[in-house]
């Protein structure tokens, strides 16, 4: 087969949709010309893009009980394996270490107690601060869960939010039913803002905005924001995001980086 | 953080939960969850299932559009990848590649054992509610706003393909069709097939670059 022709078969090995025969040519080929490698690595890259086209669907319990409850078992399997093996090697090591030491183990088991009981102290300590830490965490999360009824209903809609001049390769989605009180904000392609600026979101009708939150987003200027209002989304006509100082305004004093009809 | 801006006397309460959301769902990466299931941790495979195993469904779904056998599909991939965990090399590609990959072709092995139903090369519906599945409670809820988030990027970059790109794609993809098949299939030439899948890859790359699509 001429390179012509194993150039052609790229895209489908790309996609995986080659025959075994075909897969050989293209490995030998590959092997051989470093320009087509990086042409397959860009095109596989879309390719693995794939799977994330079909909506995601939520599976059932059962099918993750069923599952898990064969994990489960495989693991108490290989334990039970690793157990019987256990005892004769302790034996056998424990054998060894009574006749090689003697008085010098105890004095080295005496010092190794000491220093153990010193760090035993500080894990308990920093035990303590991650519970609070977890416990803080969980309250936050509940929050977000009870709210996570109200965005799953299959009324919900999602709407692309653009950004306008001032940050033109700002988008995301505003994820809401608009007859409830609550939408789910993903936002990405802002950019990290310089100290004592702030991104804020405005719900916006007749009567002008409405704060709806400071936005924080993370080194890829990627963002999440959870809000809900005594107003239904639908009585909303635009989401715009704007840049304003540290805290908030009352009002859009700043740069408009988003701006969206809802 | 709370905030709460009461300009015009309508209450609004904002909840700002992203960066605890983050710390849930960034904590461990993928890569690092299957080295742990590498060595027998049910508990890291349950996080990667968590993650997951929607996609992974989806993908299932679409090849052999029933609930039942998909589900059969989506607990295979899974037992696989606990088994097989130690084979995953992550300098070959990433944990979900891997994952997909397995999904894909036990979906399509499926799908040809059952061979009662011929590829449906669905034109993208804008109409689809993306939301109606989204609601395992087990599932973290910065995970589903991500996959939310990568499967609208993704359908919008194949929407924006011209259709017969888009059917050459899904066809070989999602079905397994060889070029010879899809020629067959579709009527057109061999060489018809080679341009409209280049092509097609080509544009979704960098509709894919101009999302910033992470995959």
């Amino acid at each position: 087969m001429d390179p012509r022709q194993i150039e052609e078969l790229l895209p489908f090995y790309a996609l995986d949709a080659v025959t075994d025969e075909e897969r050989e040519l293209v490995e030998s080929y590959l092997a051989e010309h470093p320009e087509a490698r990086a042409q397959i690595e860009e095109m596989s890259g879309a390719a693995f893009s794939l799977p994330y086209s079909a909506p995601p669907v939520e599976p059932s319990r059962r099918a993750k009980e069923a599952l898990m409850a064969r994990v489960a078992a495989d693991e108490r399997a290989r334990a039970s394996k690793h157990a019987s093996r256990q005892p004769s090697r302790r034996v056998m090591r424990l054998e060894n270490i009574f006749q090689a030491f003697s008085l010098g183990a105890a004095v080295v088991a005496i010092i190794w107690a000491v220093l153990l009981n010193i760090q035993l102290s500080r894990l308990q300590n920093e035990v303590s601060l991650l519970g609070e830490a977890l416990v803080a965490q969980s309250n936050s999360l509940e929050q977000i869960n009870a709210k996570l009824p109200q965005v799953t209903d299959s009324t919900v809609v999602t709407i692309s939010l653009r950004g306008t001049t001032a940050r033109p390769d700002a988008h995301g989605q505003l994820i809401a039913d608009p007859n409830s009180h609550s939408a789910v904000l993903v936002i990405a392609g802002l950019g990290q803002l310089e100290a004592g600026k702030t991104y804020q979101v405005w719900l916006i009708d007749g009567g002008g905005p409405k704060s709806a939150g400071i936005l924080t987003v993370d080194a890829n200027g990627q963002g999440l924001l959870i809000l809900s209002s005594e107003l239904t989304i639908a009585e909303f006509n635009a989401l715009g995001i704007s840049i304003e100082p540290d805290g908030g305004s009352d009002q859009p004093t700043g740069d408009i980086v988003v701006l969206s009809d809802l | 953080m709370a905030q709460d801006k009461n300009a015009t006397g309508v209450s609004i309460r904002i909840k700002n939960e992203s960066s605890a959301l983050r710390v849930t769902s960034e904590q461990v990466s993928d890569e690092v969850l299957a080295s742990q299931v590498a060595r027998g941790n049910g508990a890291a495979l349950e996080t990667l299932y968590d993650r997951h195993a929607s996609t992974v469904l989806a993908v299932s779904l679409k090849v052999i559009g029933d609930q039942a056998a998909a589900e059969d599909v989506l607990q295979e991939t899974f037992w696989r990848a606990w088994r097989s965990a130690s084979t995953y090399q992550p300098q070959r590609g990433s944990f979900t590649g891997w994952l997909f990959r397995i999904a894909r072709n036990l979906a399509i092995d499926a799908y040809r054992r059952r061979n009662v139903r011929p590829p449906q090369m669905a034109v993208m519906d804008d109409a689809d509610s993306i939301l109606d599945q989204v609601a395992d409670p087990d599932m973290d809820v910065a995970e589903q706003a991500q996959s939310l988030f990568k499967n609208r990027q993704v359908r919008d970059a194949l929407a924006s393909l011209p259709r017969a790109q888009r059917q050459v794609i899904e066809m070989a993809y999602f079905y397994g069709m060889t070029r010879q098949e899809i020629a067959e299939a579709t009527g057109e030439a061999l060489g018809t097939i080679h341009t409209r899948a280049r092509l097609g890859l080509q544009k979704l790359r960098e509709e894919l670059k101009r999302v910033e699509f992470e995959g």
